[in-house]
């Protein structure tokens, strides 16, 4: 079920861009022999993917100042806060998290 | 000799000539890495020499246990040699593979290959049985590592290898229907990267130490092996019911596969893998191994491949296709495998080039020069351009193919990079695994007191099932004290000393922590380096099957015990681990060793691993107000000045010299290493105290 408004022009440009080598975010994809896989993301389609992983691992402040600062999305922001706030594991934090990042992403696809 | 062919081959490549020595002469060293590392000793004598100088000697060992029916040990192959991959110095090292190579050796009848010298042109070495033939491979110089094992095994079997194979010797000792096993370099190796790989079948690669590389400065193309003959058990009884005995008590419960709670031995998902699961596949397995861990796909894309070239592009692949895993991923690994390239150079290479390539210093028309355009990572096209620029070294390739930490001393980026932990290459100029000497600090210890990325995964399973169970938001089972106290017990000569298990940070610099990491180098160096026990079965510390009681510690010796007929102990392995373990020292001590060069790079002394958030990502047993809990571990980095302390208290638990990280004279004579004492004095590199 749809829960975020339409993005504007500007958030669409964003959220399917590029953002610069010091705004990247950086994550971990863990399996049992390999270890965590160090994952850096540049792309909001990236992080997506990576919550898409059996086992991602991500830092959910980075995150949220990741969706303020350089995607800035306020409303994803309160999404991701709330979920954090709410949720009882961080599994669920991602399920919950994941849902609404994909929802921004097919937003914005859709407006392209 | 039970367990023995009872020959070691011998070929001098420079004059094209074969020999064998006796492998009485090296029984004491056991096998593997042990032989390896004795026959190194004796034959170079000039330590301080490139990884591709022709005098630099390459061994490929078998032990007593490969061709057997000994579960997870049939099929393991050492290979050692000065390695080209380890910068600044190129440490002698190591690397193993599994599949079928090793056992086929032995039924060849030789326990060991060693390879010495440099032929004038490309060549390789075809073995059948006890016969031996240099060959010339110029016709194959250029071809990559699978077309070239199918053009051996069409030469070999002399009419497509589809049915049996005859050579000249009578009833059934010239004939089989196996193909030969072959060891081969692609066309990095030729090219001489120093992050080329051995490959041998689908998915068995010899990857650390760039030993791809030394074979193509040797001009050798691949060594083919295929044998008829037997190896003599002590108790085929013994065995038999050993295996079954191991398989009963410890390994997969098909009945009720969800009891398992963690077990190396009999895994309940034997898979390990980071791609999606291809569609239609079937579990392959190593020869002798009673479980498998890699897969046979319809599609015959990503054959055999289990490890890390299985994460090299799933993730560009899924992120470059809206989510979804395309062919790409599968194609990436057998890619990597053709051209005979380490995986983890090309993973985190690719990484790191990609970050380069944000801050705007690498691309077309920028500093670092470079045609790839990143807008196509994820497609098969990008990853084939990027893997072939290695290979045949085409452009910035040049670069890459020297492994990418002198890559990035060639861009005068190294210092920079290594400070930020842009290139996660903590230790020896090789790349981050996955285990960050930061978080699980026994391996990043363990890696930077060796020679390379340790790669054994011994004690992973504290760090995955706990972190993995508190990220779902459940409570780990057993709980720290009960697991550490089960694990404690099994870590003869040092057990019972649960403070080895702390990974609190308290604790990482004690001289508890020393111990841990003693043990784990002597363990590895002869149960699963010499005696070849794979890593992926091997050490069984916890097993849900019999009261979490892992197998270690009784498994080994009497698996060990049954084909050799020997009657030594758990112990007794032990110390042969720590003999050994003291002769590699004195190798490296003799390349060029101090205890000054032996740290870590910048960024695991300044950057937090994981970031500082509070989130679930990295727990380990560890007390906190003398609790023993599950701990999160990352967030933090290491202490420069207490690391130093902890090498002090390493070196002076080993019996080293403190202040140099030298082997003493006492410590060498009291393994029975009188003549490396001795020439480790003529050196002037004997340490004292």
């Amino acid at each position: 079920m749809e829960k975020l408004k339409a993005p504007s022009h500007e958030l669409t440009i964003r959220v399917l861009g590029e953002v610069a080598f010091e705004d990247r975010l950086i994550g971990f994809s863990l399996r049992s022999r390999s270890g965590s896989l160090p994952v850096t993301m540049y792309k909001f389609e990236e992080v997506v993917t990576l919550l898409n992983d059996p086992f991602p691992r991500l830092d959910w402040s980075d995150l949220e100042r990741w969706i303020k600062n350089i995607i800035r999305d306020p409303e994803l922001v309160e999404e991701i806060v709330a979920a954090v706030k709410e949720e009882k594991s961080d599994r669920d934090r991602c399920l919950r998290i994941r849902v609404r990042m994909e929802e921004r992403l097919n937003q914005c696809k859709k407006r392209m | 000799m039970n367990g023995y062919a009872g020959k070691i081959l011998r070929i001098d490549l420079t004059d094209r000539e074969t020999s064998t020595i006796d492998t009485k002469d090296y029984e004491q060293w056991v096998g593997g890495h042990g032989m390896g590392s004795a026959i190194f000793w004796d034959l170079v004598k000039d330590k301080t020499i490139s990884g591709f100088d022709p005098r630099n000697v390459v061994t490929i060992m078998t032990s007593p246990l490969s061709g057997t029916l000994v579960p997870g040990a049939s099929s393991r192959t050492e290979v050692q040699g000065i390695g080209v991959q380890s910068y600044p110095i190129e440490w002698f090292t190591r690397s193993n593979f599994g599949g079928r190579f090793a056992a086929m050796l032995k039924f060849a009848g030789f326990d060991g290959i060693v390879i010495e010298g440099k032929a004038d042109k490309p060549v390789w070495i075809d073995i059948r049985n006890k016969d031996v033939k240099i060959k010339d491979a110029q016709h194959w110089w250029g071809l990559d590592a699978w077309k070239t094992q199918e053009e051996i095994w069409r030469e070999v079997s002399g009419k497509g290898y589809g049915g049996w194979i005859e050579w000249g010797l009578s009833g059934n000792e010239g004939r089989t229907t196996q193909r030969p096993a072959v060891l081969t370099i692609g066309p990095a190796g030729e090219n001489l990267s120093r992050i080329a790989s051995l490959i041998h079948d689908a998915g068995n690669a010899s990857g650390q130490g760039g030993f791809g590389g030394v074979w193509g400065s040797k001009n050798l193309k691949a060594i083919s092996v295929i044998g008829t003959e037997s190896i003599q058990i002590a108790d085929p009884n013994g065995l038999v019911e050993a295996r079954l005995w191991a398989n009963k008590n410890y390994g997969v419960d098909i009945d009720n596969p969800d009891l398992s709670w963690y077990a190396r031995f009999g895994r309940k998902k034997p898979q390990d893998r980071f791609w999606d699961p291809p569609e239609k596949a079937r579990l392959h397995a190593c020869l002798g191994c009673h479980l498998g861990c890699n897969e046979k796909t319809d599609t015959g894309y990503g054959n055999e491949s289990a490890c890390v070239e299985t994460s090299f592009y799933a993730y560009w692949d899924k992120s470059k296709h809206g989510g979804k895993q395309t062919a790409a991923a599968y194609i990436a690994a057998d890619l990597l495998q053709k051209f005979g390239i380490n995986a983890y150079e090309a993973s985190r290479g690719l990484s790191y080039i990609r970050d380069l390539s944000r801050m705007g210093v690498l691309g077309h028309g920028r500093k670092i020069k470079c045609d790839l355009d990143f807008n196509l990572l994820g497609e098969v096209e990008f990853v084939n351009q990027f893997l072939k620029m290695i290979a045949y070294r085409r452009g910035i390739g040049d670069d890459f193919a020297e492994g990418f930490s002198r890559a990035s001393k060639r861009w005068g980026r190294l210092e920079e990079d290594l400070k930020t932990g842009v290139l996660q290459y903590p230790y020896w100029g090789l790349p981050e695994h996955g285990y960050d000497p930061r978080a699980e600090v026994e391996w990043g210890y363990g890696s930077i007191l060796g020679d390379r990325d340790i790669n054994e995964h011994d004690f992973n399973f504290l760090f995955w099932w706990t972190s993995g169970a508190i990220w779902a938001g459940k409570t780990p089972y057993p709980d720290a004290e009960r697991v550490v106290r089960i694990v404690a017990e099994k870590l003869v000569p040092y057990e019972n000393d649960p403070l080895m298990l702390d990974h609190s940070t308290h604790n990482i610099y004690s001289e508890h922590m020393a111990k841990l990491v003693a043990w784990h180098r002597h363990y590895t160096r002869f149960w699963k380096q010499s005696v070849l026990f794979c890593d992926l079965r091997w050490p069984d510390f916890i097993n849900s099957k019999n009261g979490y009681q892992g197998l270690t510690g009784e498994g080994e010796p009497r698996f060990f015990n049954a084909v050799t007929g020997k009657k030594i102990s758990f112990r007794e392995g032990m110390e042969m681990g720590r003999k050994i373990w003291n002769l590699d020292n004195a190798i490296w001590t003799l390349q060029g060793r101090h205890r000054d060069m032996v740290h870590f790079s910048d960024y695991i002394y300044r950057v937090p691993y994981g970031g500082l958030g509070n989130y679930a990502m990295y727990y380990l047993p560890g007390r906190e107000n003398g609790q023993w809990k599950y701990i999160r571990v990352n967030g933090r980095y290491l202490d420069r000045a207490r690391f130093e302390e902890f090498k002090t208290r390493f070196y002076k638990f080993e019996g080293w010299d403190s202040l140099t990280g030298w082997p003493t004279r006492g410590t060498l004579e009291s393994l029975r290493l009188h003549p490396v004492a001795d020439e480790l004095q003529r050196k002037g590199k004997l340490g004292t105290g």
